[in-house]
């Protein structure tokens, strides 16, 4: 494998490749072996063009193999300090250790996203499939300080406005050109800080937690209020082909799904011990012994493949020495 | 043959046709060997009783017949009675189950089941040598000639004809005692009466061996040279030694420099000396080097040279009087001991034609004859037994002669033993229950005759074919018979199973693996065995010795141990020109001890009570100062011996170096060196012996005892608590550190059912911590000492536990707590199946629901078994523990679930076969690594049946039922393992697959490439190299017993430490962490103070603090994070030293740009894109590369002052 990982003088570092420009960045110093007491770190941008475009999008800047410690603050003063001081409105990551507490949504059907009843979607939407999607006040303290990035991941830089976008772009070309020495700043709260300060904040004081539990009841009990008039209305409502889905919940509603298959398997437990027993019938032994017969024969050619499968791997069958 | 409607054959022949029938095989078989004369003979010695009508004897036989299968054998697994009353049903003939071809559907009747029958039959086709070898049939014929073409010698005084001999280049290798000085009688040299080929290549039962095939040729001596009183007194074998020295002579003469001629032992019994005929090696014709066969040319008596009753077990051949040889003088000299030995080799050199004879009929008559001497031969070479003294005595001949005498019709009643329509299977088994059930030294087994036993005090074996007079186990020592009974009922056992088929352990498996088989070794030195070993006699003497060494430690060790063996020293063949070499005195006698570790720490022997004077006295004798008269708590006055538990030897070295210091000779006891457990010391507490290595965790144990009383007496709960179940290693004592402080031990609470909990996984999580606090706050108030805080966790997934408790009880334990609801898995599965979810809704829903059967279901289970366990097995804990410590030392621990690694040695433990259950944590260990080596998990799951070994039923907790394993359980488990390897054949997500009885499916521990494929492949190396190192080190055990010198590997070191020591190179970096963060130095630390913190009891509020706070597993999680499968992590838990890491070169490696390459990428332009090749490079002839550098900084400065350095591989 042709990894060396040292940067050989040999191959050119490009300053573009497909769209993209590519920016070398200098890390701090760390105390690394000599060969690697000064290493760069890359970054590729181009502005924000995605498949389907947001309001935000035509002022962002992409940039990927973003470093694992960036972080809001470092990136907007990248831009602040060193790439023509555009002024950063956001930054977006894809990825965080740990990550985004994540709920489960039910999925978004398309089909029916007529304008009509768009308002009312709308607040449908906000209702995840389990629990709330906690506020301030319900969700449970943070346990970390900062947030890692996955090695190589991207983000998407929202800048104030569109010129403050095109003239970061232009600064970051322009440094690539000249070959302008850009400096990474260390994102906050690494080395054995941040382990030392989750491991404080994972025990939060009981009044706090007492606090949180209590909101988030409450605004879970709202949420599921809700939930069920969502619930109750997809049991009322037939599909395309006029069948109406059994759901969940209510009493009301025409059954429930555990009680639906619970029917349906004492029904069929009522047909089996009703039916003719298996050795009524002269044929009925027959076939039985025939099955056994076959069943054993399937099993001895199984068998044979297996030894065979097994010579195949492990070479003849000799007593070891 | 193999359709069902196959006619019964009928084997009511005439008498002709059985006549030509039995002719007719030994020509055929012959047919190679030319030097067969007695085909002839062999067909007239047919008569009719032979020819027993099948169907009635079979009848007759077949109730004796079925005695000695076992029930299990006759109730095959159901499906195959089934079919065999079927069978019946449609009144077809039962067929003969004899040699039938592979094609059978119906093997599994006769044969276990079809994978043992066909693997039996590969197997056997494997090791069946080549017979039709020309070089050494011509050598054979060649010799034969030549042999016969030697001059007779006229009778000359004793010593004349043995300068004779000496002028033609000849040492007569006489056997000990030597002939004394004035012997009167003449010896001579005669044409030899017959000469054969024998043994077990033409009768076509050898197997092929490694090195080369020994092929006996018989020449039997012409009874003129010998007189009626010659098996007296030696001067039969002073006769016989002088015959051979003739026949060598007279090949040296005659057929010069054609072979190498020496002289050896035939099986190492110093009366029989053979002559060992190698080839010259030069290429001539007569050269049979290629055929990699040495010929032994054997003498033999004629039969009845000598009057039966004189050589019965219980008659005296040897003289107090030398000189007094006339027979009247009998009577008086009843005082001369019996000399079983001597008599049966006088017969055993008699009846070689007969015993020949008998076995040609055999195969004649029992098709699967061959076959089953073949794969007892199998059994008895895996298991170290050979023919051979020094190897128990019991070899390929005495099993063949003991399946032929059993296939023999019973005198009495014309019954038989083993029926002739077994397969080679059916003899094989039934011939070791034969083994197993018969007690042989206590009541003998008499074929063909009565009144014949052992001389009083004599405790060899006996097995009497009245037929041929011959005891045909009089070689055996008293320690191999007892070995070879317990491994015949241990192999019985197996093959009882009615699960597994044990198939490897009974015929591949090689068995006799000191490291593996036994716990303790004492190496004694020759001299203090037989310390008057002048040449004379030298052999006498040893196994003397070691008879006298093994009644001892049968006496002092009682059931301490449950095998004692002997490995003796033992010459190898010697030149014709010189004398018998003596054995070298710097050699030891290896004896291996299989402990019972149940009994083998305990410290106080009993002896007799002291009004029983005479038993007293004799205790008092035997144990010298070390008895005392105790009266013990029954009110009971006994003599006994106490044994000090002392730090630097076991209780067992204690009384072994006793016994043998007071009874075999001053300094054999310090002269001995005692190896017993050699790796204990590398665990803490290791050392600590039998049932008490549990109490090191049992302060833990007790703790959570009381915790859990205080947690159900606390009053205002909300709900009642239903149970508590611990769910860590700590908690099942298998974990490495016994008294680790700062780590928190998990358990799970359960309440009882209520209504009141809302449904919905989110609210679930948020509730528990509302019982979480009330029970925080109760316990605080409690007042019993008790503090707890609340902790948070998964703060990604809402759907997960969010919070657990950490509890401290007063001696300075914690436990983490955390909340079962059984409601969850309902709630999770439901969402599973919710059509309205999105995918990766109902992916997460998957995960979590497998997250949370792991940490509420299988872990507690896992839990609850490995305690019972390990009170059941006192090896198991420390067996565990120190194979977590080599999982750990290579760096491997984080790649496998503890359970996982804990199943691998509970599978020793309880698949334990062809051994025995592991005594001590070192066999156990070696064991398990030995299994890891061998165990081929690309192809086969791991199934760990608890349920081996007892018959209770292992009814676990309500939430898990575990049952006894059938058939179809194991199937089913097959089954699922071959779908995993189906849908996933890269083994990305699933590498290692292990289900138990009380988890069938098999990934709990290892879904999610836990470990990767790669990490396992690791595994196996590593166990491998181990593997290998032990029998490095077992040679090295047995270099002081064979003289060799133990072949010394570059590689491997004498010290068995270096299983343990981990091998850096192999890494791409290397993060060497500050000493603070690593636990080696820490350890130190609180080892210093242990005692005053336990006496403490308290910790200050900042240890309190810092419990649970692993900086280094934090750091860890997230580079694994960071980083995904492009670097794989390896870091011992334990040390805490080093972290590891190596680039996945499958995922990081040079590839063409990409936006999301997933790593740290470093782009460069190749001008030359050829030498890229085109799926390097993109269109502008961009690659990316993993940027080392930068990932290396970047884990510099995540890591802070926790790293001291990196080391990266050049």
């Amino acid at each position: 494998m042709p990894s060396s990982g040292i940067p050989s003088k040999a191959k050119a570092i490009p300053t573009a490749v497909s769209d993209f420009t590519v920016l070398p960045i200098t890390l701090p110093e760390a105390k690394l072996p000599a060969q690697f007491a000064s290493v760069q770190h890359y970054l590729y941008i181009k502005p924000h063009e995605p498949s389907n475009p947001t309001p935000s999008s035509d002022r962002s800047l992409f940039i990927s193999n973003v470093p694992i410690d960036a972080g809001e603050s470092n990136i907007r003063s990248l831009f602040a300090e060193q790439l023509g001081g555009s002024r950063v409105e956001s930054v977006e990551f894809d990825s965080a250790i740990p990550a985004e507490p994540s709920h489960k949504k039910f999925k978004v059907d398309r089909s029916d996203s007529g304008d009509a009843r768009g308002k009312k979607r709308k607040r449908d939407e906000d209702i995840v499939a389990e629990g709330v999607v906690e506020d301030e006040y319900s969700a449970l303290p943070k346990i970390w300080t900062s947030e890692l990035r996955r090695s190589g991941g991207c983000a998407v830089v929202v800048f104030v406005d569109r010129a403050s976008m095109k003239g970061a772009f232009k600064e970051v070309q322009r440094a690539v050109k000249t070959g302008k020495e850009i400096k990474w700043i260390q994102g906050e709260g690494l080395g054995i800080e941040r382990y030392k300060s989750h491991h404080a904040l994972r025990y939060p004081s009981k009044a706090v937690l007492q606090a949180s539990v209590n909101a988030y009841l409450s605004q879970f009990t709202r949420t599921e209020t809700a939930r069920n008039r969502l619930r109750a209305k997809q049991r009322s409502v037939p599909d395309e082909d006029g069948f109406i889905t059994v759901t969940r919940g209510g009493r009301t509603g025409p059954a429930r799904l555990e009680q639906a298959e619970a029917k349906q398997k004492e029904l069929e437990e009522r047909k089996k011990a009703n039916g003719p027993k298996g050795d009524f019938y002269r044929f009925q032994t027959r076939e039985k012994r025939k099955e056994a017969e076959g069943e054993l024969r399937r099993k001895f050619e199984l068998d044979k493949k297996r030894v065979e499968e097994m010579k195949a791997r492990r070479g003849k069958i000799r007593p070891e020495s | 043959m193999a359709s069902p409607s196959s006619k019964r054959r009928k084997l009511q022949h005439s008498e002709s046709d059985d006549a030509r029938d039995l002719a007719g095989l030994p020509r055929r078989s012959g047919k190679g060997v030319p030097t067969r004369k007695d085909n002839g003979e062999l067909c007239d010695m047919r008569d009719g009783d032979l020819s027993v009508d099948e169907d009635v004897s079979s009848e007759a036989g077949s109730s004796k017949a079925e005695e000695e299968m076992t029930d299990s054998e006759k109730a095959a697994p159901g499906s195959n009675t089934s079919f065999a009353n079927n069978v019946e049903q449609k009144k077809q003939p039962v067929k003969r189950p004899a040699t039938e071809s592979a094609e059978s559907v119906y093997t599994a009747e006769v044969y276990r089941s079809n994978m043992f029958k066909l693997q039996v039959d590969e197997l056997l086709d494997q090791i069946r040598p080549n017979y039709g070898k020309k070089e050494v049939e011509s050598a054979m014929r060649a010799l034969k000639e030549h042999i016969e073409q030697i001059p007779s010698r006229p009778p000359l005084p004793f010593y004349e004809a043995q300068k004779a001999l000496k002028g033609e280049g000849i040492t007569v290798p006489f056997p000990q005692p030597l002939p004394p000085a004035d012997v009167k009688y003449k010896l001579q040299y005669d044409r030899p009466a017959n000469i054969n080929a024998t043994g077990s290549y033409p009768l076509k039962i050898a197997i092929r061996t490694d090195d080369c095939a020994v092929i006996d040729m018989v020449v039997t001596m012409p009874r003129t040279i010998f007189q009626d009183k010659d098996y007296l007194n030696h001067r039969y074998f002073y006769k016989r030694a002088f015959y051979l020295a003739c026949v060598a002579a007279g090949l040296r003469s005659s057929a010069r420099n054609k072979y190498k001629l020496s002289f050896d032992l035939m099986h190492g019994n110093q009366l029989q000396p053979v002559l060992l005929v190698k080839p010259s090696g030069d290429g001539s014709s007569a050269d049979f080097t290629k055929s990699k066969c040495w010929i032994r040319i054997i003498l033999a008596l004629p039969e009845n040279a000598f009057p039966q009753t004189r050589l019965l077990p219980t008659s005296s051949c040897i003289r107090l009087h030398p000189h007094s040889d006339s027979s009247e003088d009998n009577d008086r000299l009843t005082s001369s001991p019996a000399t079983p030995f001597y008599n049966a080799t006088i017969q055993a050199d008699a009846s070689v034609t007969q015993y020949l004879k008998l076995l040609h009929v055999t195969t004649a008559k029992v098709e699967t004859f061959r076959d089953a001497c073949m794969l007892g031969r199998v059994w008895l070479k895996q298991r170290g037994f050979g023919s051979q003294l020094f190897r128990g005595g019991f070899g390929n001949f005495e099993w063949s002669i003991i399946v032929a005498l059993l296939l023999q019709p019973t005198s009495g009643t014309g019954a038989f033993r083993l029926s002739s329509g077994y397969s080679s299977y059916q003899l094989f088994k039934a011939t070791l229950q034969f083994i197993a059930r018969h007690n042989l030294t206590k009541t003998p087994f008499l074929l063909s005759s009565n009144n014949v036993s052992n001389p009083k005090g004599d405790s060899t074996p006996l097995l009497f074919d009245g037929s041929r007079n011959l005891n045909i186990l009089y070689k055996m020592t008293k320690w191999a018979y007892y070995q070879l009974q317990h491994e015949a009922k241990t192999t019985v056992d197996m093959l009882s199973d009615p699960i597994a088929d044990h198939f490897e352990s009974t015929f591949i498996t090689k068995t006799n693996i000191l490291e593996y088989r036994f716990d303790a070794f004492i190496e004694i030195p020759l001299y203090a065995i037989a310390p008057d070993t002048d040449n004379n006699e030298q052999h006498a003497a040893l196994i003397d010795g070691c008879s006298k060494v093994y009644d001892l430690l049968q006496r002092a060790l009682t059931d301490r141990v449950s095998l004692i063996s002997f490995s003796i020293p033992t010459t190898s063949d010697w030149s014709v020109k010189a004398t018998r070499p003596s054995l070298d005195k710097e050699r030891n006698v290896l004896v291996s001890l299989a402990i019972d570790p149940s009994n083998a720490y305990r410290s106080v022997d009993h002896g007799p009570p002291a009004e029983d004077k005479k038993a007293a006295a004799s205790f008092r004798q035997f144990w010298g100062e070390k008895a005392e008269l105790r009266r013990f708590k029954d009110g009971s006055i006994l003599e006994s011996v106490v044994w000090p538990v002392s730090n630097n030897s076991s209780i067992l070295e204690q009384i072994i170096r006793h016994v043998l210091d007071r009874h075999l000779n001053p300094q054999a006891g310090t002269k001995a060196t005692f190896t017993s457990d050699p790796l204990a010391h590398l665990l803490p507490s290791g050392s600590v012996q039998g049932q008490s290595n549990l109490s090191a965790f049992s302060s833990r144990m007790n703790a959570l005892a009381a915790l859990e009383k205080d947690i159900r007496g606390l009053e205002g709960l909300p709900l009642q608590v239903r149970t508590i179940s611990a769910a860590d290693p700590l908690l099942r004592y298998s974990d490495v550190d016994m008294d680790v402080k700062h780590i928190p031990a998990s358990m799970v609470l359960q309440f009882e059912g209520s209504a009141q909990w809302p449904d919905d996984l989110c609210a679930i999580q948020r509730t528990k911590i509302a019982f979480l606090l009330k029970l925080a706050d109760l316990l605080d108030a409690h007042g019993n000492g008790e503090s707890a805080r609340l902790g948070l966790e998964n703060p990604s997934h809402p759907d997960l536990n969010q919070g657990f408790l950490d509890i401290f009880v007063p001696p300075g334990f914690t436990f983490r707590l955390r909340i079962y609801h059984d409601r969850e898995a309902t709630l999770l599965g439901r969402q599973l199946k919710d059509k309205l979810l999105d995918s990766p809704s109902r992916e997460a829903a998957a995960a979590a629901l497998s997250i949370y059967k792991h940490d509420y279901i299988h872990v507690p289970a896992h839990t609850q078994m490995l305690q019972k366990l390990c009170t059941r097995f006192p090896a198991l804990s420390p067996s565990i523990r120190m194979t977590k410590r080599w999982f750990a030392a290579h760096l491997l621990s984080p790649h496998f679930a503890p359970e996982l690694i804990e199943l691998l040695v509970v599978r020793t433990f309880l698949q334990h076969h062809p051994w025995p259950v592991p005594a001590c944590a070192t066999v156990g260990f070696l064991r398990t690594l030995m299994f890891i080596s061998r165990w081929d998990w690309r192809h086969v799951p791991l199934i760990v049946d608890f349920s081996a070994g007892t018959s209770e039923p292992i009814g676990m907790s309500d939430n898990l039922q575990a049952r006894t394993f059938t058939t179809e359980d194991v199937e089913q488990i097959q089954t699922r393992f071959e779908a995993w390897r189906r849908i996933d054949p890269a083994m990305n997500r699933v590498a290692l697959f292990a289900a138990t009885n009380l988890d069938s499916e098999g990934t709990t521990w290892t879904d999610k490439s836990k470990p990767e494929k790669v990490v396992a492949a690791r595994m196996t190396a590593l166990a491998k190299a181990a593997t290998s190192s032990t029998r490095a080190q077992e040679e090295k055990l047995l270099a002081g017993v064979t003289g060799k010198q133990a072949r010394v590997d570059a590689g491997i070191e004498s010290t068995p430490d270096h299983l343990f020591a981990p091998e850096l190179r192999d890494y791409d970096v290397v993060i060497h962490l500050s000493s603070k963060y690593s636990t080696k130095g820490k350890r130190k630390q609180t080892a210093t103070f242990k005692n005053l913190q336990l006496q403490q009891g308290d910790m200050g509020a900042k240890e309190l603090q810092n419990i649970g706070f692993d900086p280094v597993h934090l750091f860890t999680n997230d580079l694994k994070e960071i980083y995904g499968n492009t670097v794989i992590w390896f870091w011992d838990p334990h040390a805490l030293n080093v972290i590891c890491g190596l680039f996945n070169p499958t995922v990081a490696g040079q590839r063409a740009w990409k936006v999301k390459a997933d790593w740290n990428s470093l782009p460069s332009t190749t001008n030359n894109a050829k030498s890229d090749g085109a799926n390097l490079t993109d269109g502008n002839g961009t690659s990316i590369d993993v940027n080392k550098g930068a990932i290396y900084n970047e884990i510099r400065r995540l890591g802070g002052e926790m790293i001291r350095s990196i080391e990266i591989k050049a």
